[in-house]
């Protein structure tokens, strides 16, 4: 069974940053961990992984590749991928941890840390440089008082991906606009076709990747940047219209089919609909670029745009930011050292976790990191969302990264009744600002990155 | 194990003793009375100690934090009896008890009455009964996760039993909140029916045939014969399955879990799927504690229940 959830994004991340590892072993470049600087002890580290060709690559990559430059040594166990956020988190909570402790994003690693129970990383990170070697708002998001407590380990972004066969076929281009994107909808629904991918059967958080996309691209980053800092609301119009654009779309039937569909619709069943031709689209995230080369019989058919604008007030392209996975250090941890070095040779060189995501299609971690650093075997398509995102204005937030626990919580659960018709966009998104006013005031929520635009205001 | 007659009910626990011969004494079973008290609870300790760790330890800390709001992580803060009040009035505890109930009255009614009267016709084979009891059997010793998966793929519109039965092609069983309890509630007694089933017909085989033989020559017939002789006589298991019934029924989790996830919109909701998700995804520990504190009471229920019918009706089990 394919995999379909966030935990994918967080095993992506995983396996990222242990090939990155290993890359920086067969480079001979990256950081130096052979000096007791970096720990002489065992570290215990639970790895999940979407694939066995996954697996294989970060024992490889990181994994051994550590144990052969380093004077400490890592054991790493193998979990479901599904399953190991949840394993984890009862781990933490009964003292049982790993040394390295796995999170499915900057949200749950700070809930670890804020109860003492992962330790603050400040003088691993100024040893290893974090700071320059991570994209800042990455950076920012894996601090809890302003002290770095975990170590962002792969990230991508939301994005529209079609089979450039069948857009050819019917003369459809990447939409840039909400009109564009409505008419191919429109078409493909004529043309018997699923218009748009979604669903969220077997996993229920799937809602979650298509409320940030339309968020987005409807409502902007700027307004979610203030609804994020508590300076707008949920219930403000522009989020409303955002739900009541997805409504809209169930009750055409273009979103899975329709309202009963789109319980019944998992994550493989919209894959594999882009592969065969019944699915025209499907906004999904671009930890997706490991599995699509295996659904497609030719992996060169499928292909990615930026999220199509969906609504006047928003610029076409937003890349909605999302950190899958993000690695901390167990307070029980009996050599921390050994595994703060362990995590900076799987996150924090740019040619190992290349090498890893040119080996696997995982997504690298937020390093600096430019075009020329990639290496040719890394798929071109992967490469341009690598190079097009820092070099965009245009940048939002993924719920499961940027938004506080029990408000991403019910995001998730309520949106069933949204779909179904049981509740109003309005009812919702009360809730929704009730949960998040709650957190907000209770100072868990996380410190969003400023809105390009209104950078050096 | 081997009883001595000595002391009634006692335990043959060491050595030998000496019957044979004239003058031979009837010896105890085991030194003083301390010393056999003593090794019961050895021989008890094993399971105590289990049920003190796995079961009556977590049980009583459940307890405490169904009093706390606590999120797995930090210190636990009391909160007296919010959590039970904040559950007493939610729309998605509520929903789901209804759907417990709903649950339990189906498995009541259609299980059992499959596997009475599947029983009873068994019961009446003379050749080919072991063949049946297998076959009912099977999908009971199936793992769960693997014959919801398969049933989730028979109920898909698109390529389940949609794709071949035309007036079905439109109907979607999981997708639908208004069939989804049913479709789960008929895929979970497709497991169930045939272990009742195997279970009733081991009873009643136990029924004296001289009571059958007796009933035909007053003319009795197979209906007659049903309600007069057999449900009368396999009653202590008809009873003792009724009851787990009920408590399995407030405990069910798992096809809910594989199939709908409490979906669509909490339509399949019952209460160990809001346990499970305000413990689990909305890291509600004390919350879902007192859920679970419910789940208990109920259970309890049920059992005190049955003890007073028991006592009422003089039933001798």
């Amino acid at each position: 069974m394919r995999i379909t959830k966030r935990a994918l994004i967080s095993v992506s991340f995983v396996a990222t940053a242990s090939l990155a590892l290993a890359g920086c072993v067969s480079s001979g470049g990256g950081s130096n961990n052979n000096n007791s600087d970096g720990g002489t002890g065992e570290v215990t580290y639970w790895g999940a992984f979407y694939a066995p060709t996954t697996e294989e690559a970060f024992q490889e990559i990181f994994v051994d590749g550590f144990n052969a430059e380093s004077d400490a040594s890592v054991d790493m166990e193998v979990k479901e991928l599904t399953t190991i956020g949840q394993l984890t988190d009862t781990a933490v909570s009964a003292g049982q941890a790993p040394d390295i402790v796995y999170s499915d994003g900057p949200t749950s690693a700070s809930d670890f840390a804020r109860a003492d129970r992962t330790l603050p990383l400040g003088e691993y990170a100024e040893q290893y440089g974090w700071e320059d070697k991570f994209l800042p708002w990455a950076y920012e998001l894996s601090t809890v008082d302003g002290e770095v407590s975990s170590v962002p380990a792969s990230y991508g972004s939301m994005a529209l991906f079609y089979n450039t066969e069948v857009f050819k076929e019917h003369g459809w281009t990447p939409p840039t606009t909400l009109a564009e994107f409505e008419t191919i909808a429109k078409e493909a629904d004529e043309a018997g076709m699923v218009p748009i991918g979604g669903g969220n059967a077997g996993y229920q958080g799937m809602s979650e990747w298509l409320i940030t996309s339309v968020f987005n691209a409807a409502v902007g980053p700027e307004k979610l940047y203030d609804a994020l800092t508590g300076e707008a609301s949920f219930t403000d119009p522009e989020f409303v219209s955002a739900i009541e654009l997805i409504q809209s779309w169930i009750d055409k039937g273009w979103l899975a089919g329709g309202s009963e569909s789109y319980f019944t619709t998992d994550d493989t069943a919209n894959v594999t609909g882009l592969a065969n031709g019944t699915t025209a689209m499907y906004m999904t995230g671009t930890w997706t670029f490991n599995s699509l080369g295996e659904v497609f019989d030719d992996p060169s058919q499928w292909g990615w745009a930026p999220l199509p604008s969906l609504s006047d007030a928003v610029e076409p392209g937003v890349y909605p930011l999302a950190i899958g996975t993000q690695l901390s250090v167990s307070a029980d941890a009996a050599d921390p050292a050994a595994a703060a070095s362990f995590i900076d040779y799987v996150a924090g060189d740019v040619d190992r976790a290349l090498s890893y995501t040119a080996r696997t299609g995982e997504n690298p971690p937020p390093l600096q990191m430019s075009a020329d650093q990639f290496p040719e075997d890394v798929d071109e398509r992967t490469v341009q969302l690598y190079t097009d995102i820092p070099e965009s204005t245009n940048v939002g937030y993924a719920t499961w990264t940027f938004f506080p626990p029990k408000t991403n919580a019910y995001l998730i659960s309520e949106f069933d009744k949204v779909v179904t018709g049981d509740a109003t966009a309005e009812e919702y998104l009360a809730g929704m600002q009730d949960a998040f006013d709650k957190e907000f005031d209770a100072g868990t929520t996380l410190v969003p990155f400023t809105p390009s635009s209104r950078a050096g205001q | 194990m081997t009883s001595d007659s000595t002391v009634p009910g006692a335990v043959l626990l060491v050595g030998p003793t000496r019957r044979d011969g004239p003058g031979a004494r009837r010896s105890r079973p085991l030194g003083t009375r301390a010393q056999r008290r003593l090794l019961a609870w050895l021989f008890v300790a094993p399971l105590l100690i289990v049920n003190l760790l796995v079961i009556t330890g977590p049980g009583l800390a459940s307890v405490f934090y169904s009093f706390t709001d606590w999120d797995g992580l930090s210190t636990p803060a009391f909160v007296g009896l919010a959590n039970y009040a904040e559950m007493l009035t939610s729309s998605a505890v509520l929903g789901a008890l209804g759907h417990n109930l709903l649950w339990t009255l189906f498995f009541l009614v259609v299980p059992m009455s499959m596997g009475l009267v599947g029983a009873f016709l068994l019961s009446r084979l003379r050749r080919g009964q072991a063949f049946f009891r297998v076959l009912y059997f099977i999908p009971y010793v199936l793992a769960t996760v693997v014959s919801a998966a398969v049933w989730r793929q028979i109920l898909d519109p698109e390529s389940g039993i949609g794709s071949v039965v035309p007036f079905l092609r439109d109907v979607n069983f999981l997708g639908n909140p208004d069939l989804a309890l049913g479709s789960v509630a008929f895929v979970n007694n497709w497991q169930w029916w045939g272990f009742l089933l195997v279970i009733f017909l081991a009873a009643m085989r136990t029924v004296e045939p001289s009571l059958y033989e007796a009933a035909r020559l007053d003319g009795a017939g197979p209906v007659r014969e049903f309600w007069h002789i057999t449900l009368p006589s396999i009653r202590p298991t008809f009873i003792f399955l009724g009851l787990m019934t009920v408590i399995w029924s407030f405990l069910v989790f798992d096809y809910i879990y594989v199939l709908t996830q409490g979906g669509p919109a909490g339509s399949t909701d019952v209460l160990s799927t809001v346990l499970y998700r305000e413990a689990f995804q909305n890291q509600r520990h004390g919350y879902a504690s007192a859920v679970a504190m419910l789940l208990a009471a109920i259970s309890a229920a049920a059992v005190l229940g049955y003890l007073a019918l028991r006592r009422r009706l003089r039933w001798d089990i």
